[in-house]
Parts: C-alpha cells; structure tokens; sequence
C-alpha cells in the first residue's frame, strides 16, 4: 500500500478539497432534521408480521385525526415499521398552562389562608381565585373533561387540575395506540413521547454538554503543545471534521438524536487524536517536515480504515436489524470518519506544514 | 524465570486470588471491583518495567473477567432480553435530589412486591423508566398499580378525624425554619397549613385534648382487626408496663369514629368455636392482621372465622410504645396499621378555635451536632412526606409502555454479536496486509479478543443495552489504533532504540487516550452539567471511555512488549 508522499508538491493544493467539502456541508447544515428526543413527539416502532403498506398507514392514521409519517422496513429479522408524530399540540398547550398554574398558585393559597384569618383580603384572594381558575378551565377544554365549579377551597383546583393534566397526557397516548391498533396487526410495538418538557431538557443538556466537551479539549491542546499556530491547527482540523460530519446529515438526512449526538461527541475525540498523531510527529521529530507528514500520514489513514472498517460493521448491523440507535451513531461516525482523513491531511497539515517551514526560515 | 523468587510476580498473583474470590463474594459490586481491578493491574503495569509482568498483568485481568462472567453473568437490557419498560413521567421537573428520592422510593415499592429485576432509572429530570424482564399483562398491571399508589393521610386524636390529606394545602408542607426550631426547642420539625374544612375539623377533634397524641397513619386500613399471640405480644411491650396499659395504648390508637376501629386481639384468649366470641369480622372483607408465625399458627381458624388473613413480617406487626411527659403510654409507630407516627398536641391548639397553621416537631436522640443535623434533615423529609400522603415528593403519570418480545431481543443480540465478530476479523485481515507479518498480526487480534472480554465482563455487570454494543464496537475499532502507532513506530528504521522508540509511541497513545476521554467525559458527568443523566446513550460513553482507558493501561504495555521481542527475534534471524 505505497501512496505516493502527496505533501512533495505545493501542498496548498492539498487544502482544496476539504475546503470545497466544508463549504458544501455549510450549505447543508440547515437541513438537519431533529429527532423525536430533541423537537418532541412520539416514535411508534411496530414490528409485523406481514409487510404493510405505508400510505394506506398513513392515510388511516390522518383520517383518525393523527398526522404522522410512516416508514416501512424489511429487515433480517422480519418486517418494520416506524410512525413518527409531531409534538401534540394539546401536550404543548397542557404544558404551557400547567407553567401558568404552578406559578399563580403559591400566590394564591397564600392569599386563601390570609383571607381566612383577615377579611380585608377577601377581595385580592376572590380576584386571584378567579384568575387560577380561569387557568383551570383551560386544562379541562384542553383534556376534554367537564369542570366541577363546586369548589370550596384552592386545594380542591389544585387536584381536579392535576387530574386534568394527567388525563390530556392519557389521552394522548390512547389517540395514538388506539387508531394503530385498529389499522396494523403488529407483533410488538414501543412508542417513545418525549414530551416539551424533556426534549427542552435534552436540547439544553446537549449544548452543555457539547460546548464543555469543546472548551475542556480546546484546554487540553492549548496546555499540551503550547504553541499558538499548531494548537490552532489541531483545533481548526477537528472543528472541520465536525462541520462535515454535520454536513452529511444534512445531506443524507440522518436525524440529530441523542444517539447521534453522542457519535459527534466522539468524533470531536477521534479526530483530535488523528491531529495530535499528527502535530506530535511534526514537532517532536527531527528531519524533513514533508516526511514526516507523509510518514504520519500513513500511520494516521491506517488507524482511520480501522475505525472506518468497526463502524461499518455497525452500519450493515443497523441495516439488518433496523435498530435506529445503530443507524445513527455509525451513520454520523462514518460520515466523521472520512471527513476527518480531508480534516486532518488536507486543512491541519497543510497549515503545520506551512508554519514549520516558514519558522525554519526566520 | 523462578516464580517463587519473583516477588513481583507473586504480588500480582496475589491480587488476582484477592480480586478473584471478593468477585465471588460480592457478585453486586463486580462492576466497580472490575474497574478497580483494572486501574491496579494496570498501574502496575505501567510502573513497573519487567516486560513479564507486564503481559502478566493483561493476562490476569482477562482471567478475572472470565470468571465474572463465569459467576455473576452478564446483564442485559430489555433491548436484548425482552421486557417492557414503563415510562413514569413526572408532573413537574425536579432537582435531583428529589429526582434521587424519587429513584428510591420506586425502588422500594418495586421489590416490596418482590419483582426480580426492576430496573429504576431517571430520564431527564421529568421522567423516571421502570423496566421489568416480562411481558406478562398481569405482572405490567402490578407495576402500574404500584407506581401509581397514592397513600391517603389520616390524622386521628382520639378516635376521632382531626387532619385528613385531602385538606392540608399541599405547598405549605415544608420544613420549619431554624428560628421556630430554636423557639420551640425542637430538633426538627414539619409546618403545614389546611383550609376552613380541615380547620374546623381539627379544631373541633382536639377541642380538650391537651397532651394527646395525633395519630398519623398513611394508608390506614379501615375494615381490619390485630392479632397477637400472647407470647408475642408481651415480648414487644415496653419495659416497665403490662399486659393492660400496653393493650390499652394500642385500642385508644387505633379507634376512629365511625366504626372503624381495629379492635386488637389475643389469639391465646378467643375461643373460635364460642359463636359469641367477640372476634368477628365486620364485613366478608375484613382482613386479619397478623404477623407471619403467628398467622402460621392460626391462619386456618381466622380464615373460617370469616376474615380475610392477611399476614405481614414479624416486623410488620411489632408495636413502638412511648411515654408522654405525663407518664402516659402512647403507642407511637405500628407499620401494619399504617401508624407512622404519634406527635402530643401542644396545650395551644387545643382550644377548640380553629387554627390554620400547625406544626409537627420532634427530638432527636443524639447529641453529636452533625448526627442529629442528619436525623433531624431525614425525620423532616419522611414526615413530609407522609403529610403529602403517598411518599412520592411528585405526582406522576403513567406514558406509554414500549414491550420487546424476548425473541426479538435475543436476535437482536445474536446479530450484534456477530456484527463485533465480523469486525474483529475484518481488522485482523486489514492489519495482516498492511504490516505483511503474521508474527505481528496475531498479537493484536489476541490483544483486541482480550479487551473484548473484559469489556463484556465490567459492563455486563451494569447492563448491556444498544448504546453499549455500539460503545464495544467503537471501542475494537478505536482500540486497534494504538497498536498501528506502536506498530508503525518500532518498524521505522531510524537511529532511535527499540527503548526510545516505545517512549515516543505512549507519548502519543497517552494524548490521544486523554483527548478521546475529555470529550466523552462531560456526558459521563452531564449530571454536574445540567443535572440530568441522559441514561440512553449512557452505555456508550462508557463503552468507549473503558475502551480508551483498558487500551491505556493494559493492552498498549503488553503489545509494546510482544512486538520488542517480534523485532528481536527477527531481527536477529535476519543475522
């Protein structure tokens, strides 16, 4: 396996390339779509006997009142299908109010028990009743449920509120497995909702986590070489790694879930390690920048067929069984994996390769 | 190579018998002993320069992970095994604190009902998966049953209904302030606040009942009777009373208006065949509450007596008297009867006008300031959440279960299995041709079986789910690439030695473990980050953190020293 040292001739060239992939995965970054786990909704997963058909699905399912989008598969291990639906507007809205009701109510049970002991505060409390009870009412018209205004004290609100909720949460879920159970024979079936609640959740703890990740890394190299340009270097090779990796799903619409997000995670991880092989070489040798980058080079790829060869295996495994979590994280893997060889060799060594023979020169 | 010489040598085998046999012993705690074996082994194996020990080390650690998976199994999720998993969504987000609690408190109520394998994890902090390794109807209602349980709290000063739950306003339940403690001289205490009904009602219940107890029972059941044998009976009373004061300390405990009372028995007194015999049972419903080897004694008789036996732990039925400061013996605690606990009315709020605002308080018995901090903190939070009558500091919804047939799981498994199979050999393949050296070749497909095992072994003692096996695959295909660096590095014909070549090699396998371990690490950790521990993807962070750091410490040390003697050996019959 002899590849020709590419880093002989002008190796600008060399940037071209990765350039030209980065500003295409750009251009594709805002086509990202968002898993269930980060914009809400539920995923039904059906495993069937017998092969379906997904419009006749799907068509059923929006005449029973649920827009969603199915996809059938055929996998090793019989046949499958995945209903996907959007956040439920009546969950958004249970949500919403519940925030309203949780907020007024400290405010008015205190204003209840004051009232209780001193008239003069009848009026405020009576107001503020009102307005929770308003609230109230809302949540039944949301769970379709009848509202007993025969209510003597804010404590009896705060439970048939609560009862609502829980119905509109109940109900959601009967909406959904009641018209897929009348519509599909399947085997086996799992709904996951990620309700607003815990998708805000999931997205808030992915930005933490991922911007942690950065800086606690960024640190690390910084410390590590102490030198400004390659640490630069090190850090502009994995942030465009990144960028096409993100670029790719995008393009080949793999969802941004929590299991893809974990495979960027490591890929912010891998290719730091290809960098440092390669900026360590570079500045702890002596002899020929151009071999060295070429000797690091070959020793670099080779590591990256590897983890290229793993995630494949993943990647056939997820085509055969169909199990999503395998689909994502060697999907964005891969898609890391091969940009990560443009990354590294093309845009982080080329600006080593620079810096070091223009250092040589003052 | 005398063995019995090699101090070093007998040192590791040492650990191995030690890390071996606490295996055995302590089969729950495999996983972290695993880890921890893994950290020693192989800080010894880093220290320490003797190549021997070195390949030594590798070796034992696999061994010790055969036998874990020998003894103690490996654990798989439901996504393997089958199951169904319960989703329990939270009405609001909680700390996690409370997100703990709640962990716990499921927990507990779960195997209460001995449900092997109830696996309790939090998701996000508004959701908490219970998961069982069925798919059976019946036992999923179990659970839902138990999960959705909501205790009732009932506030009794003699015999009669001073405080229910229904009329305590839910967000006034909390801790007192350290201020009214210090003015009430109390070690703890629980403020709570109720609305006209309950103040009437508890104003006319402790109307003159200065020094009585208010009984608090969560779940009090309602239509029951108490049995004891006599034996038994005196054997819990308190030291100094009798056979009368302590049965009349339980009757003025357990009556309520309303003919509710729990009359309390003494199986050695009743003659079941007398049909006056005064232990009847109100209703065809109503239960016999008796300890286990009582009830295995007279179980038969109280069943054709009409009740329903319903026989609880010796524990369960253990009555915990005290004395009021009038000298008076109050029974304070009885688990069976849901009687949690028995605080004196102050003089205060016994006047019969109704009050809006009470307080429950408390000593501790300690005298160690940080002990009683800790009892105090922990009697607040239970009597709290008794008064929100049902223990869970949250309301809870059942979502939607998601069940995995047992079948699918394991071909799911077997698929997996072959998946990481397929890859070794493919690598192995992959690295014969590019090195063109079997001898070289072999080592590292041992080496990658090696860390295969013990990755199985540490994580299969937590669970292996989906993310897990996508975590171990990561791990094989990142692993390899410290063998190509080390490889690479002692190929190269430069005038560096065999020594210093291997030193720059670690350097770089050192950075790069680092560098894959920080950007894992903070999802390890989200717990610290953003208070929430995203259990999905879990295994994989794991998976591919244990993978670096095995790599580190084991794997790259004892390939290191398997090439060496490859270059020698050849080396030397080039000559």
């Amino acid at each position: 396996m002899e590849i020709p040292n590419i880093y002989k001739m002008d190796y600008r060239l060399l940037a071209i390339a990765p350039l030209l992939l980065l500003a295409i995965s750009l251009f594709f970054i805002p086509q990202i779509k968002l898993g269930v786990d980060f914009r809400g909704g539920t995923l039904v997963a059906l495993d069937l006997p017998n092969k379906i058909d997904t419009v006749t699905l799907r068509d059923s399912l929006a005449a029973a009142g649920l827009q969603g989008e199915v996809r059938g598969y055929e996998t090793a291990i019989g046949y499958k299908a995945e209903i996907e639906f959007p956040q439920s507007d009546a969950l958004l809205k249970a949500e919403d109010l519940k925030a309203k009701f949780d907020k007024l109510l400290p405010e008015v049970t205190t204003l209840e028990i004051d009232s209780q002991q001193n008239t003069t505060k009848t009026t405020e409390y009576m107001e503020k009743r009102k307005e929770i009870e308003d609230v109230a009412k809302e949540m039944f018209v949301v769970a379709k449920m009848q509202y007993d205004s025969n209510v003597s004290s804010v404590n009896d609100i705060e439970r048939s509120f609560s009862a609502a909720y829980k119905n509109v949460y109940s109900d959601y879920q009967d909406s959904i497995i009641g018209p897929i159970s009348k519509n599909v024979k399947y085997t086996s079936i799992s709904v996951r909702t990620v309700s607003p609640m815990l998708s805000a959740s999931f997205i808030d703890t992915a930005l933490k986590v991922g911007l942690v990740s950065a800086i606690l890394c960024a640190i690390f190299v910084f410390l590590y070489f102490r030198i400004v340009i390659p640490s630069i270097a090190v850090i502009v090779g994995a942030v465009c790694d990144v960028v096409i990796a993100l670029g790719a799903m995008g393009l080949f619409g793999i969802p941004l879930t929590l299991p893809s997000f974990a495979a960027l995670l490591m890929l912010v991880g891998f290719s730091l390690d290809t960098d440092v092989l390669l900026t360590m070489r570079m500045l702890k040798r002596k002899g020929d920048p151009r071999d060295k980058a070429y000797d690091a080079m070959k020793t670099g790829i080779t590591m990256s067929i590897m983890a290229v060869v793993s995630f494949s295996t993943l990647f056939l495994l997820a085509y055969f069984t169909h199990i999503r979590t395998y689909y994502e994280i060697s999907a964005v893997a891969l898609a890391g994996l091969v940009g990560d060889i443009f990354a590294t060799w093309g845009i982080n060594a080329v600006i080593l390769l620079w810096y070091m023979e223009h250092r040589k020169g003052e | 190579m005398d063995i019995l010489r090699d101090t070093k040598l007998l040192v590791l085998i040492a650990l191995f018998a030690i890390f071996g046999a606490a295996l055995a012993v302590w089969g729950t705690y495999s996983g972290i002993l695993l880890i921890l074996a893994l950290v020693v082994f192989g800080s010894l194996s880093l220290t320490w320069h003797e190549k021997h020990l070195k390949i030594a080390a590798l070796i034992f650690i696999v061994a010790l992970s055969l036998l874990n998976i020998g003894v103690n199994g490996v654990k798989f999720g439901i996504d393997f095994k089958g199951g169904t998993r319960i989703p329990v969504v939270l009405e609001r987000p909680v700390d996690q604190a409370t997100m703990s609690q709640l962990v716990n408190i499921i927990k507990e109520r779960a195997s209460g009902m001995s449900l092997s394998e109830v696996k309790v994890r939090a998701v996000g902090n508004t959701q908490v998966d219970v998961e069982i390794p069925s798919s059976d109807e019946g036992r999923i209602k179990l659970v839902e049953d138990i999960l959705s349980h909501k205790g009732v709290y009932l506030g009794i000063v003699d015999g009669q209904i001073g405080v229910s739950g229904e009329h305590i306003f839910s967000k006034t339940i909390g801790p007192l302030t350290q201020d009214s403690l210090i003015r009430s001289g109390a070690d703890w205490g629980v403020s709570f606040t109720v609305d006209r009904v309950g103040a009437e009602t508890f104003a006319k219940a402790a109307n003159g009942k200065a020094d009585y107890p208010v009984y608090m029972f969560l779940d009090r059941p309602n239509d029951a009777a108490l049995f004891y044998t006599r034996s038994e009976f005196r054997a819990t009373m308190y030291n100094d009373s009798g056979e009368r004061e302590s049965l009349n300390a339980l009757k003025a405990a357990l009556k309520l208006d309303g003919g509710k009372n729990i009359n309390v028995y003494i199986l050695d007194d009743i003659n079941f065949t007398d049909a006056n015999s005064t232990a009847k049972p109100y209703t065809n419903k109503t239960f016999a509450l008796i300890s286990n080897s009582s009830a295995a004694l007279y179980g038969q008789q109280l069943t054709e007596a009409g009740f329903v036996v319903k026989a609880v732990s010796d524990n369960s039925t253990k009555p915990t008297y005290m004395r009021s400061s009038t000298g008076v013996l109050i029974l304070e605690k009885l688990e069976v009867a849901g009687l949690l606990s028995s605080p004196i009315l102050s003089p205060d709020i016994t006047t019969g006008i109704p009050g809006y605002h009470y307080a429950i308080t408390g000593g501790v018995e300690s005298t160690d300031p940080t002990v009683k901090a800790q009892l105090g903190r922990e009697r607040t939070q239970y009597m709290e959440s008794i008064l929100k009558g049902g223990s869970l500091p949250v309301e809870i919804s059942l979502g939607s279960r998601t069940t995995l047939p047992a079948t699918l799981g394991e071909e799911f498994l077997n698929l997996s299995l072959i998946g990481i199979a397929l890859s070794l050999i493919v690598i192995s393949l992959l690295i014969g041709i590019r090195y063109m050296n079997i001898r070289a070749t072999l080592p590292i497909v041992a080496i990658s079986l090696a860390e295969f095992v013990i990755l199985i072994a540490i994580l299969g003692s937590f669970t292996i789910d989906l993310a897990a096996v996508a975590g171990i695959l990561a791990a094989i295909g990142v692993g390899v690439d410290a063998q190509i660096v080390i490889t690479d590095e002692l190929l190269k014909k430069d005038e560096h030695s065999i020594e210093e070549k291997t030193e720059h090699a670690f350097e770089i396998i050192q950075t790069n473990v680092i560098v894959a371990t920080l950007s894992m690490l903070p999802l390890l950790f989200s717990k610290l980050i953003s208070g929430v521990v995203v259990v999905e993807i879990l295994g994989f962070a794991i998976s591919t953190i244990l993978g670096s750091l095995l790599g580190y410490l084991l794997s790259r040390p004892a390939y290191a020293v398997v090439v060496e003697k490859i270059l020698d050996i050849e080396s030397k019959e080039k000559k």
